[in-house]
């Protein structure tokens, strides 16, 4: 069996209290320059953070990030491996291995302690045994699930139970519908203990920020209300295999529920690809809503690549169009009335980087009716 | 507030109330404040989509300047001073195709300026919403606020606000004759005069830190608190500012404004509400309890300062007499220090000492709470040597945190107590770069939120505290006591917090 690399995950060492005397020294060891200057160092946390991961790789990305982020949201950080190929030949077993990595400028303070829990085999039943002792006490309690959450699973529901905060990405689950009707009903049990977050969602923030903006004209707000048609494009690969439509199905469905449109039949794909929707709008009057698949360069799969509303209103015809640019880094948002252009402005897109989306959401610890709405819409959608 | 019909995807982003479409109006064309502060913040606001979909600048002078003309200046000027480097060339453009300048040398020019208004309003949507700003040096304040009237530029829809820059006023006379001239064409609460201390993140965090949190409230008074420190120091001199320091000396400058400011936050009473009405209430509240020094007590309680030449990091540097710009034979003070009381019921006979200078020591903002000390003493004095009173240190710049020093016993055998300090690094909390003092100050303007600016009461409380003490120093014969630059100031400042047997704080 292959061990981690010490280097990135620290020592290993032999139990809590152990890995808890190895973690205070060395917070001495750093803060000894400090205290050379006649400063004390203050250890800061401000939330514990559990990682689920099954893979090495995606549990080091996730470290990485989580420290990328130290300065800004100090955090003790317990990245659970669960290697549950290991199964055969060895015992069930629990590992672990701790790191202070540097912060860059923050000499004063120790700001992330990040501590390895890796469970060999089928460690299901114990490994919430290992998580309990070492979070900080009377701090929020983040848990990010990297891949698939397998809502039904036992550990999931017990990690869930200390969380004040589920974190997720859409964009990586692999039965993008499936799991997000999951997600929705496991929403609905939170019933506010907990808040649920989904990382694909966060990347639509700019997205909804500039359709939303068009809006805030007084001149075309009432256009909102009388909207004809929406498409949607969001990116595949060059040889268009059928990928992950979560980010935009979230962009179809907020602006469903937020306008109280009914969602009625998803029609089947037209040739282009991609989805097409039936829905009724607030004054029951019926539209078709679009989801097209469209390669382009720079994009993440999946990611959403235009937005663009049509809206008919006394005889006028409005389109608000929002185009990611050659380079993915700006977006022009361009409102056409009777096909003239009567508006136009580029924008910055921020960077859709995990550390950016994770570092947003960190921020936040209630829940997000707005999103829980959306997942709801779309679990009606199709 | 114009009313606006509600946009129901609004609901749920960052922003609840992002500014309305509208446009800014900037009087005072490229001048100094417009490209070291109110360009690169707008652009910032921009790249960071908080500016509404349709909003569009427009500058305003004397000299006569193309569009492309401001629009390059501009550029230069958001290239050099902009938090954010390099410039973002893309949105810049976007952005700067809604930045227009009209010269106004002459009434022409307004009615031309009052035209490219309405048509900016035709072409966006912007229903007639406008900022404006008054970017220029003072004196030029009034032809500009009659001109606004006078050619109609409020619009005849939608929001009319104005910003006024500091300072406002030179005396309580002036300032009252300035309110009352922009009084001709706008209401009070259109009226946004700035003070950048209150746009400072950390100055805001005062706020939070006193009302959000259960466990200092209870201390916050004469019962537990021996006395208030503030402290704003300088390294620099008087640079490029002499015409205008010269006639204003520290206490126009620092004390009139900020320091009465961060005063007023750190001794106010809670408000009912975080809002403008409510905040800016309890803190004219407390500058009208502040205790006036009045005439007797001047040399008493008043000490002013200027510096003479010295060393400031290593370098040596002149004293103020021996600036460019500046009267050989100068009476101008460069530092003040004060020692006044409110008179209230929380704070009686608790003493809120103040200073504020130039080229002292070490850049430093900072509020000190100092506790009485525990009323027994337990341990033996040689035990308790290095134990200080309690303190609680409210750090605005550099350094944005707080400190709560208290003792500990150092870890031999036997009992020996040290002060140790407890920091909270605000900037390694929350590494976000904080948004620039003008960025939250325009947005708020834009959506016309008034907490964080000053209201009239306000700067007429802040006067009437000011005026006597510059009034009792003008009429006495001697000059401000001479300081070394690089040193905290005047031995008279020392003297006037040893006399009540404290001591100024190491900041």
């Amino acid at each position: 069996m292959i061990d981690v690399d010490t280097s990135f995950w620290g020592a290993r060492a032999d139990g809590i209290a152990a890995l808890e005397r190895e973690l205070a020294r060395l917070r001495r060891a750093q803060s000894a320059h400090a205290r050379e200057q006649g400063r004390t160092v203050a250890r800061a946390a401000v939330l514990n953070l559990i990682v689920y991961a099954d893979r090495e790789p995606h549990a080091r990305r996730a470290a990485q990030s989580i420290s990328d982020l130290a300065r800004r949201h100090p955090s003790r950080a317990i990245v659970l491996l669960a290697d549950r190929r290991a199964r055969e030949g060895a015992d069930a077993r629990i590992e672990m291995h701790c790191h202070l990595p540097t912060v860059d400028g923050a000499a004063k303070q120790v700001c992330y302690e990040q501590i390895l829990v890796r469970a060999r085999g089928d460690s299901d039943d114990r490994l919430a045994s290992a998580v309990i002792p070492l979070l900080v006490p009377d701090l929020p309690v983040f848990l990010w699930w990297t891949g698939n959450p397998p809502t039904d699973g036992r550990i999931f529901g017990q990690l869930l139970r200390l969380a004040d905060r589920l974190i997720v990405d859409s964009a990586d689950f692999a039965r993008p519908h499936e799991t997000l009707g999951e997600l929705a009903d496991v929403c609905e049990q939170a019933r506010g203990r907990f808040g649920v977050t989904d990382l694909n969602w966060t990347r639509l923030t700019p997205w909804r920020e500039c359709v939303t903006s068009f809006f805030d004209v007084p001149a075309w707000r009432p256009f909102l209300d009388k909207i004809t048609g929406v498409r949607v494009g969001y990116a595949v690969d060059m040889d268009g295999r059928d990928s992950n439509p979560s980010q935009a199905l979230l962009l179809i469905a907020w602006l469903a529920s937020r306008l109280g449109w009914r969602p009625l039949h998803a029609i089947a794909p037209s040739e282009a690809g991609g989805l097409l929707f039936s829905i009724e709008r607030a004054d029951k009057a019926r539209i078709m809503v679009r989801a097209r698949p469209r390669f382009e360069r720079g994009l993440e799969d999946g990611d959403v690549s235009g937005v663009r509303i049509q809206a008919d209103r006394s005889g006028e015809r409005a389109e608000f169009v929002v185009k990611r640019q050659p380079d993915p880094r700006h977006q022009t948002e361009t409102v056409l009335v009777d096909g003239r252009v009567r508006w136009e402005r580029i924008a910055p897109l921020p960077s859709p980087a995990i550390v950016e989306l994770i570092g947003e959401e960190l921020a936040i610890l209630g829940s997000d009716r707005i999103y829980e709405e959306a997942l709801r819409t779309l679990v009606r959608l199709a | 507030m114009a009313a606006t019909i509600v946009n129901p995807l609004r609901e749920g982003l960052r922003l609840s109330r992002t500014p309305e479409p509208s446009t800014i109006v900037i009087f005072g064309g490229s001048g100094d404040l417009v490209q070291r502060k109110l360009m690169p913040a707008l652009y910032n606001l921009a790249l960071q989509r908080l500016l509404p979909g349709s909003f569009s600048v427009v500058g305003a002078a004397r000299q006569p300047l193309t569009d492309d003309q401001f629009r390059e200046e501009l550029h230069r000027a958001v290239g050099e001073h902009s938090r954010t480097k390099p410039i973002n060339e893309e949105v810049w453009k976007s952005f700067a195709d809604h930045v227009f300048f009209i010269a106004t040398p002459d009434e022409r020019g307004y009615d031309q300026l009052s035209r490219r208004l309405d048509q900016l309003d035709t072409e966006l949507g912007t229903n007639a919403n406008r900022l404006f700003y008054l970017a220029t040096p003072p004196g030029a304040y009034e032809p500009i606020v009659k001109a606004i009237g006078a050619h109609g530029l409020r619009g005849r829809t939608g929001w009319a606000r104005i910003v006024v820059e500091k300072p406002f006023g030179h005396d309580r006379e002036s300032a009252r004759a300035l309110t009352e001239l922009i009084h001709q064409v706008f209401r009070e609460d259109e009226v946004f005069r700035i003070d950048h201390y209150l746009g400072k993140e950390t100055v805001q965090n005062i706020l939070v830190m006193r009302f959000a949190n259960g466990i200092f409230e209870p201390l916050w008074n004469r019962q537990y608190v021996d006395h208030v420190q503030i402290t704003v120091a300088e390294t620099i001199g008087v640079e490029e500012r002499a015409g205008y320091y010269e006639q204003a000396g520290a206490m126009r400058d620092i004390v009139q404004n900020h320091l009465l400011q961060l005063l007023a936050l750190v001794a106010m009473e809670p408000p009912a509400a975080f809002d403008d009405k409510a905040v800016r209430d309890e803190k004219v509240k407390v500058l009208r309890a502040l205790r006036a020094i009045a005439d007797g007590d001047v040399a008493r309680s008043a000490v002013r300062g200027q510096y003479a030449s010295g060393f400031i990091e290593g370098a040596a540097v002149h004293g103020y007499r021996e600036e460019p710009g500046i009267a050989p034979a100068s009476r101008t003070e460069t530092y003040v220090a004060l020692r006044s009381f409110v008179d209230n019921w929380r704070w009686e006979g608790t003493p809120f000492y103040m200073r504020t200078g130039k080229r002292l020591p070490k850049r430093s903002t900072e509020i000190a709470i100092q506790f009485r000390v525990a009323p027994h003493q337990l341990f033996s004095r040689e035990a308790s040597e290095g134990l200080d009173p309690n303190a609680l240190v409210l750090r605005i710049q550099p350094d944005e945190g707080v400190s709560l020093k208290f003792g500990a016993k150092v870890p031999v055998q036997g009992i020996r107590i040290r002060s140790v300090n407890m920091d909270f690094d605000y900037g390694a909390s929350f590494m976000v770069d904080a948004p620039d003092a003008y960025e939250t100050l325009i947005l708020d303007a834009l959506r016309g939120d008034a907490t964080l600016f000053t209201r009239r009461d306000e700067v007429d409380q802040q006067w009437a505290f000011v005026d006597p003490i510059i009034a009792a120093w003008a009429a006495s014969p001697g000059p401000p006591a001479l300081y070394e630059a690089g040193t905290w100031g005047p031995a008279e400042a020392e003297a006037l917090i040893e006399r009540d047997g404290r001591e100024w704080r190491k900041a």
